[in-house]
């Protein structure tokens, strides 16, 4: 067992983890935040993505103590904050979920692409969404969602 | 899919790390950012008894410019060379072969050290950066050495990296501002592995390195021989005979693609 | 007589924004993998790494021989086994753990117990199977040799079934003239909804009762096949699924590991909990669209289709699935070729062969995107020897407007549309003529340029009749809708199909403000739960706006007139001079609220009249179309595209897309389903293949390998509609919900042939890769050369 020390939306967290437990496992069984998915288990499809540090990363594939010291935020942990806000609204406006699975870790990298580059055009937020796979919606509905939001914050 | 059970030890020193690697019960990995090993554990495909994590180990973030030289440290992830903090020339390029590796939430944790460690052999940077040419700075139980990148990867998933040994970092050219580089990877969808990797360098001499290839990556001498002579472009069938000629086993499809990504990489560099 | 008042936009029609949307958006979803209960254990499998095999013997790791179970030690859990009565069908047992043999890799041989998934899997590594290896039948075509290895050994051959439906074509040889033949193949490939398949199963000691949640499109069917083959009463089990990320069809039939958990919860006497994944699932739902077909198309040399002759090979995998067997492909393979062509005669025979490769499962669309694509290919070649525009051809062939309701040469009663008109708005979408002058004008003689198109009927929301005809154990008959008043004038609706993604909570809640006026927003649907709502054979088949749709709509009149009774009560005026209206009860003399009539029925019985309806303020109603042969959506689906012919590679520039399901409930869910099953459609085309070796060992067990459609694979779409509603469903609703599946890949496969068609290359398996691409365009070259020298 391995000590870890992190902070998980804004709250402190200690806790006593094998080693092999992913960080996505972590926060969903052990801190009951299951918004965060699991889709593969091999860093492609995206279902997973939670920021750490403020980056967007892969939690299937990170160990829970390879976040030690680090700052987790996972779906459930964004409800002040305002890119997102702005994109829940798109995507509901732009019916950008159909069963809901990939949303949050959708929403964590739309974030990610709104932030990073408000430039982006629809190519560029087609290619940076190349990681966050879609079963159901044929990724029109979050494209658009997507520009939209672009399109407001440029405003 | 959940990893085997594994022991976790967190170094301070390289000195540490490269003693733990040498006294290991068993088989010792080094955690990099675990984009690569990470899917391969949860697999099961690779059950490493100990992994070595070397997050707080100082003086492997590094990006520093001595003259002619950019030192990497091996810690340094994608993201950071995606986002220009390599300068130069050989930043541009470097930005390039970045920017295609992966999805962004990949190269927030993947490392370029970690990725020509790992060796896999339809990865960016073992073929990006044998064209660019330079060493590799290993860490190991007497100190520091250093390899050459040719010949550095002499197959799938193996490199000249001893087993108590840790890379470090890396050494590299800096271009020259007339200096002309190309890169194209063929691959199904973006951000896939590559099924073939073409990228060329001209520095002071000019680097053609085919990539992707189910083992080492290699250079392409009777490429990098027609740029010496000044040709500007070498044309698909001109690029097939050329990989041909050094036997690399591939079929006619493989040939097809290799070829192209060569080709589409010197247009690249002259674009 | 009741009546929304649609006026303000929430009714049939209207682009309401989904209520379900803010628990997915907050993280707050529950899906079946985010339960969790004290003590509960995680499930792991042994699964076959052999194609074909006798299990020899099965070693436990030393010291948790209590930990892992093999079927031996399951007694009281009985095989599944999908009985078919279609003339000539093979059963045979499907055993939840494998019994004796196994016949595809990654058949569950036993399941391990442990606190923790990875817990399990380290069991299950530790369990050591010795098996002795048979010879593998792999290729479905392989499979009809007389000397093949046999999988079910009281079978004679590895035949499921056969169909075959003859005609006289000397009927037309004089005028069909041009004979056009094609082979294809479409490959086998993986549904991949985003959530795996999960299943949480949990006995209730108070209700005496097996409570499994799982991931299901089916729950009433699941319940009824759980209880079945675990020996229990039908009342003991209740099944529910919550949020369902996704299902396309491998959760609409059961699964071997929900027979496994609920077996092992009551013994263990401990909720378990298996989640699939992604592994588990590329290797054993490898399971849909593998077919072959020869077709043949007799034609006049204008261009009329007069006959069609088809041999079709269904690759049907190792076993039959519970409830609709592995019998369905082929019987819809046959009723489906003709597409929406008039054609003189059609002679089909199917083959539905089992291969030693995963249970074949109906996958969005089922045999329709393979018929579909057999069908339009030819149709193009036909266009390219005749020298004429293949959406030509199509509008000259299809079955008219004023020719309908018609019967189809293959039995489907086809009863609204402009089938050609579909054709000649797609081709002016697409822009046709811009793209032969661009064709005609291009320089660059590596990136070819190419248009195609692929047109379809589809078949929604058929019900007894038909499934009674395909001989399937579980035919759907009337559909129920339970509407309730709260007390507070909201309204409850339980409905037995299960959204999964469709927006259903949102759609239902349309039909009762249709209905009654009553605000989306105060309808609380409630489905997914065999303990809460009504009987239904669930979400399948494009059938549940049209069936819970046409139920809700039915109770929700029901329900109307007793709150008439009682508010013309309250209004001191006649019965006839009330009704409700806009979410309220409205007469000459004033109106009554829905709350209103919730307080007296429920907390003031005193005021209620005697002439009240005593069956209260809950209504439960069945519905059926009748006839209930099908209600016939259509589209035509038009693209272009460019191919590289250095790498192979095939590039979507434009997709055009001309559909008409009817009376549309939610444009913009009909937009997202279609938008949805398109880009299922690209993965079918272009990326998705399940690969296997000689031996029967599969090639795709990742995303490294697997190649799924991603947001730069799907284009920018481009939609319009038409709406030629049904004559015989509610308000004239069509299914929809798989048709974006099934001309895609004819259009794209159609698109890259008109691309190639200057070399003379044609791509004919799918998906069509950069190397299939290359391998067409090298043998029409070396053809040409041939023919040259």
């Amino acid at each position: 067992m391995t000590e870890l020390t992190l902070k998980i939306n804004g709250e402190d967290v200690t806790a006593d983890v094998e080693p092999r437990l992913s960080l996505a496992d972590f926060v969903r069984d052990h801190r009951r935040l299951t918004g965060t998915h699991l889709g593969c288990e091999h860093g492609v499809c995206g279902a997973c993505t939670v920021l750490m540090n403020g980056e967007p990363v892969r939690s299937c594939i990170t160990f829970a103590v390879a976040a030690d010291g680090t700052e987790i935020t996972t779906i459930e942990g964004f409800d002040d904050d305002d890119p997102m806000t702005m994109l829940r609204q798109a995507f509901h406006e732009n019916h950008a979920l159909q069963c809901g699975y990939c949303t949050p870790g959708m929403l964590v990298a739309a974030r990610d692409i709104v932030t990073r580059l408000p430039d982006a055009d629809e190519d560029r937020v087609r290619l940076e969404l190349a990681g966050n796979l879609c079963r159901c919606t044929g990724y029109v509905g979050i494209v658009n969602a997507i520009l939209s939001v672009i399109e407001k914050r440029q405003a | 899919m959940k990893s085997a059970k594994f022991d976790h030890q967190r170094m301070v020193t390289l000195e540490e790390a490269v003693a733990a690697l040498g006294s290991a019960d068993g088989e010792a990995r080094i955690m990099g950012g675990g984009q690569s090993l990470g899917p391969m554990m949860n697999l099961r495909l690779a059950q490493p008894d100990l992994l070595i994590d070397l997050s707080r180990v100082g003086g492997l973030d590094g990006i520093e410019v001595a003259g002619d030289t950019i030192r990497i440290g091996a810690r340094v992830t994608h993201a950071r060379i995606e986002d220009g903090a390599v300068p130069g020339v050989t930043g541009a390029y470097m930005q390039f072969v970045a920017s295609g590796i992966s999805y962004r939430s990949v190269r927030n944790r993947g490392t370029i050290g970690g990725s020509v460690a790992h060796a896999d052999p339809s990865a960016d940077w073992p073929s990006a950066l044998l064209a660019l040419g330079g060493d590799v700075v290993i860490a190991g139980q007497d100190g520091e050495r250093r390899m050459p990148l040719d010949g550095f990867q002499i197959g799938p998933f193996a490199t000249g990296l001893g087993f108590e040994e840790i890379l470090t970092g890396f050494e590299l050219p800096t271009l020259g501002e007339g200096a002309k580089c190309g890169y194209y990877k063929v691959n199904r969808k973006p951000g896939e592995f590559a099924d073939a990797i073409g990228a060329v360098v001209i520095g002071s001499a000019p680097r053609v390195v085919c990539g992707a290839t189910e083992a080492a990556p290699f250079r392409v001498v009777a490429a990098e021989e027609r740029l010496a002579a000044g040709a500007a472009e070498i044309s698909v069938a001109d690029a097939r005979d050329m990989i041909a000629a050094q036997d690399p086993g591939f079929d006619d499809y493989d040939l097809q693609i290799h070829a192209v990504a060569l080709s589409r990489a010197v247009g690249r560099a002259f674009a | 007589m009741a009546d929304g008042g649609a006026t303000d936009g929430k009714g049939i029609g209207a682009r309401v924004l989904r209520k379900e949307d803010w628990r997915h958006l907050a993280g707050k979803a529950k899906f079946t993998g985010d339960f969790q209960r004290p003590g509960q254990k995680e499930m792991a499998f042994v699964r076959s790494d052999v194609a074909h095999a006798r299990i020899v013997s099965v070693t436990k790791p030393a010291g948790f021989e209590d930990s892992v179970f093999t079927a031996a030690d399951m007694p009281g859990m009985r095989p599944m086994r999908a009985p078919s009565k279609l003339p000539g069908y093979k059963g045979a047992d499907y055993p939840a753990l494998a019994i004796g043999k196994v016949r595809f890799v990654g058949e569950p041989v036993a399941v391990c117990v442990a606190d923790t998934r990875a817990e399990a899997e380290d069991l299950a590594q530790a369990t050591v199977v010795e098996y002795e290896e048979l010879p593998a039948v792999v290729d479905m075509l392989d499979a009809k040799a007389p000397d093949a290895p046999r999988l079910h050994e009281d079978w004679d051959d590895n035949l499921v079934m056969e169909t075959f439906a003859d005609d006289d074509f000397s009927k037309i040889a004089d005028r069909a003239t041009v004979i056009v033949k094609r082979e294809y193949r479409m490959a086998r490939h993986a549904m991949n909804p985003m959530e795996g398949r999960a299943v949480f199963a949990e006995w209730d000691d108070r209700t005496d009762q097996l409570m499994m949640w799982t991931s299901t499109q089916v729950p009433h069917l699941i319940r009824t096949g759980l209880a079945e083959f675990l020996g229990l009463d039908q009342r003991q089990v209740r099944v529910i699924a919550p949020d369902v990320g996704g299902g396309f069809g491998c959760k609409a039939l059961l699964q071997p590991e929900e027979v496994i958990a609920g077996w092992l919860t009551r013994h263990l006497e401990a909720p378990v909990r298996w989640i699939e994944d992604r592994r588990e699932h590329l290797v054993t739902g490898a399971n849909c669209r593998e077919h072959h077909y020869f077709v043949t198309i007799h034609a006049t040399p204008e261009g009329r289709i007069l006959g069609l002759d088809c041999d079709v090979t269904i690759d049907a995998g190792a076993y039959s699935v519970y409830p609709f067997t592995n019998g369905l492909e082929g019987a819809m393979a046959h009723g489906n070729l003709p597409g929406p062509y008039d054609l003189e005669v059609y002679r089909c025979r199917t083959q539905t062969m089992t291969t030693n490769k995963p249970p074949l499962m109906p996958y969005r669309g089922v045999a329709r995107p393979g018929v579909c694509y057999a069908m339009e290919m030819t149709i193009d070649a036909l266009a390219r020897e005749i020298g004429m525009e293949s959406h030509l051809i199509r509008a000259m062939n299809m079955v008219k407007q004023e020719q309908l309701p018609f019967m189809s040469i293959a039995k489907k009663h086809f009863d609204s549309g402009n089938y050609p008109k579909s054709v000649e708005m797609v081709v002016d979408m697409i822009g046709l003529d811009k793209i032969r002058a661009e064709q005609a004008a291009a320089k660059d003689d590596s990136r070819l340029i190419g248009v195609g198109m692929g047109s379809y009927v589809e078949q929604t929301a058929h019900g007894t009749s038909v499934f009674a005809s395909w001989g399937v154990a579980m035919v759907p008959g009337y559909e129920q809708a339970t509407v309730r008043l709260t007390p507070d004038g909201g309204l409850e609706l339980r409905i037995g199909v299960q959204s999964h993604g469709q927006g259903m909570e949102t759609s239902m809640a349309q039909m009762a403000y249709e209905v009654l006026g009553i605000d989306p927003e105060k309808v609380m649907v409630t489905h997914g739960d065999t303990g809460l709502t009504p009987y239904s054979t669930g979400t399948y088949a494009s059938r549940s706006m049209v069936m819970a749709g046409g139920a809700t709509a039915r109770a929700c009149r029901v329900l109307a007139e007793r709150m008439e009774i009682i508010a013309a009560h309250l209004l001191q005026c006649e019965r006839a001079e009330v009704s409700v209206r806009g979410g309220k009860i409205v007469s000459g003399k004033g109106e009554v609220s829905f709350a209103e009539i919730g307080r007296v029925w429920y907390l003031n019985p005193d005021e209620l009249p005697d002439d009240v309806d005593q069956g209260g303020v809950e209504v439960t109603m069945g519905y059926r179309p009748e006839p209930d042969s099908g209600a016939f959506t259509y589209a035509s689906h038009a693209c272009k595209v460019a191919v590289d012919i250095d790498t192979g590679k095939v590039k979507i520039l434009d997709y055009a897309i001309v559909e008409d399901c009817g009376t549309i409930v939610n444009p913009m869910i009909v937009e997202g389903q279609t938008y949805g099953g398109a880009t299922q459609g690209i993965g079918t085309a272009l990326l998705e293949e399940s690969t296997y070796d000689s031996f029967g060992n599969p090639g795709a067990s990742t995303f490294a390998d697997y190649m799924m459609p991603g947001a730069t694979d799907a284009p920018h779409y481009r939609i319009d509609h038409m709406e030629s509603p049904s004559p015989f469903t509610e308000y004239g609703i069509k299914g929809m919900g798989e048709g974006g599946t099934i001309p895609t890949p004819a259009a794209i496969g159609n698109a890259i042939n008109d691309a190639l068609k200057g070399i003379g290359a044609e791509v004919t398996e799918t998906p069509f890769t950069p190397r299939r691409v290359l391998a067409a365009i090298a043998a029409a070259t070396q053809n040409r050369q041939g023919d040259a020298a």
